[in-house]
C-alpha cells in the first residue's frame, strides 16, 4: 500500500476515506483535518484562550499536541480522580490516576505547556470511588459520579481562570457510540445536546470537540506515530461499559461498510440542523445559579454536584 | 511461525499470509487494532514473516 501523496510505503490506511498515507504525510493530514473542522464548526479562533481537558489518554494528549502545533493558545486541565484500580494488596498493576497524571505532566513539561491540576480528594475530601460509594448516583458504578464531577470542575476552572472555550478529546467513535445509545432509546433531550459545539450560556463555558470527525483508530495512529506516551491501561471501572459495547458493535458495522460510522454521525448532524428533532423551545429548562458554587442548574436549590459532595 | 500479541494474549499463525488474513484467522476485527512490527506501523496488506512478533494495539479505550 502506497502513500497517496508521495508514493512511499503507507503507514496508515483509512478505508473510510479510501486514503493511505506514509508517516510524514499522515502527521500533516491529521492537524489539517482538525483545523478544517475547527473552522467549519466555528469552534474558536487563535485569539481565544482554550482549556483542553486532558486525561493522559491518547485522544486528549493528541488533541493538545495538535492544537499546540497549529498555534492555538491551549492550556491543559488534568483532574485527578483518585482511581487506583490495582488488583492486589501487593500493588500489582497500575495506579490509574497516578500514572495518567504522571504521563500528562511529563507531556506538558516536554512541550512547555501550561497544565492546571485539580485533585478531587484534596478539593472535595473524597476520591471518585469514595463519592460513588456513598451517593445514590454512584450506586453500582462510579461513572455517573465521575462524569458529573469532571463536567463541574472543567466548567469551574474555565470560568474562574478566564478561558474562552473548553475543548475535549471526544473522537468520532465516542460520538457515534453516544449517538447510537441515544437513538436506541430515542432520548430527544440528549440528541438535541449532542454537537461539535455547545455554545456558552450564562455560567457555562463554550464546549467544543475538535476531534469529533476523526476515527479513534486515526487518533491512535497519530499518537503512536508522534511518539506520544499515553496511558495504555483502561480505567478499571470501564470494564463492561455500555459505551465500549456500542463501539464494538459499530466497529463490526464499519468493518463491513467502511465509512458507516462517519456517515451515521454526519447524517445525524444534518438531520438535526434541518429540524428533525423536537424544537428547543419545547424542552427548554429554566436555569438558575447554584447558591453554593454559582454554576447553572435546573434543580431547585443546590446543583447536582454540590448536593452529591455535601455530606449529611 | 508468526507470533501476534494483543494485551496479554498471544496467538500464532503461519508465515506468508497478509496481516488481514492473520487477523481474520484469530478472529480480531482489523478496525479494532493497529499492528506494529518493531515499533513501526504496518497495514493489512503486509506479508507476515517467519519468526517475527507483531504487536497489536487496541483502538478502543475506556476511561
Amino acid at each position: 500500500m502506497k502513500c497517496r501523496t508521495c508514493g512511499r510505503k503507507a503507514a496508515v490506511n483509512m478505508r473510510q476515506h479510501k486514503l493511505a498515507l506514509c508517516k510524514e504525510h499522515y502527521l500533516e493530514w491529521v492537524p489539517a483535518q482538525v483545523e478544517r473542522f475547527i473552522k467549519k464548526y466555528r469552534m474558536f479562533s487563535r485569539e481565544e484562550k482554550i482549556l483542553v481537558a486532558v486525561s493522559g489518554g491518547k485522544d486528549s494528549l493528541s488533541l493538545w499536541d495538535i492544537l499546540h502545533r497549529l498555534g492555538y493558545q491551549a492550556d491543559g486541565l488534568y483532574i485527578c480522580l483518585g482511581i487506583d484500580g490495582r488488583r492486589s494488596p501487593l500493588g500489582e498493576g497500575v495506579n490509574y490516576s497516578a500514572e495518567s497524571q504522571r504521563l500528562t505532566e511529563k507531556f506538558a513539561a516536554e512541550c512547555g505547556l501550561k497544565l492546571n491540576v485539580v485533585n478531587v480528594q484534596q478539593e472535595y475530601g473524597e476520591t471518585i470511588p469514595e463519592l460513588a460509594g456513598r451517593s445514590q448516583r454512584g450506586k453500582g458504578k462510579p461513572c455517573s459520579v465521575c462524569g458529573l464531577t469532571k463536567r463541574h470542575i472543567m466548567n469551574r476552572i474555565a470560568r474562574d481562570f478566564g478561558y474562552d472555550v473548553l475543548a475535549t478529546g471526544h473522537n468520532l467513535d465516542d460520538e457515534a457510540a453516544v449517538l447510537f445509545g441515544n437513538t436506541l432509546t430515542w432520548s430527544g433531550e440528549y440528541l438535541l445536546r449532542q454537537a461539535p459545539v455547545l455554545p456558552a450560556t450564562p455560567g457555562l463555558a463554550r464546549k467544543v470537540k475538535p476531534l469529533c470527525r476523526l476515527y479513534e483508530r486515526e487518533m491512535l495512529a497519530y499518537a503512536l506515530l508522534r511518539g506520544i506516551e499515553y496511558i495504555y491501561e483502561e480505567c478499571p471501572f470501564a470494564v463492561g461499559a455500555t459505551s465500549i459495547y456500542y463501539k464494538e458493535l459499530l466497529n463490526k458495522l464499519e468493518n463491513e461498510r467502511p465509512g458507516a460510522k462517519l456517515g451515521f454521525y454526519l447524517s445525524f448532524l444534518e438531520a438535526r440542523k434541518k429540524g428533525l428533532f423536537a424544537e428547543p423551545e419545547a424542552i427548554q429548562q429554566e436555569l438558575h445559579p447554584c447558591p453554593d458554587c454559582g454554576q447553572p442548574t435546573s434543580a431547585p436549590g443546590l446543583c447536582s454536584f454540590c448536593r452529591m459532595v455535601k455530606k449529611d | 511461525m508468526v507470533k501476534i500479541i494483543l494485551r496479554d494474549k498471544e496467538y500464532e499463525v503461519r508465515p506468508g499470509m497478509t496481516l488481514l488474513s492473520a487477523l481474520m484467522k484469530i478472529d480480531i476485527l482489523p478496525e479494532s487494532v493497529i499492528a506494529t512490527r518493531e515499533g513501526e506501523l504496518i497495514e493489512e496488506d503486509e506479508i507476515l514473516r517467519d519468526g517475527e512478533t507483531i504487536k497489536l494495539v487496541a483502538v478502543i479505550s475506556g476511561g
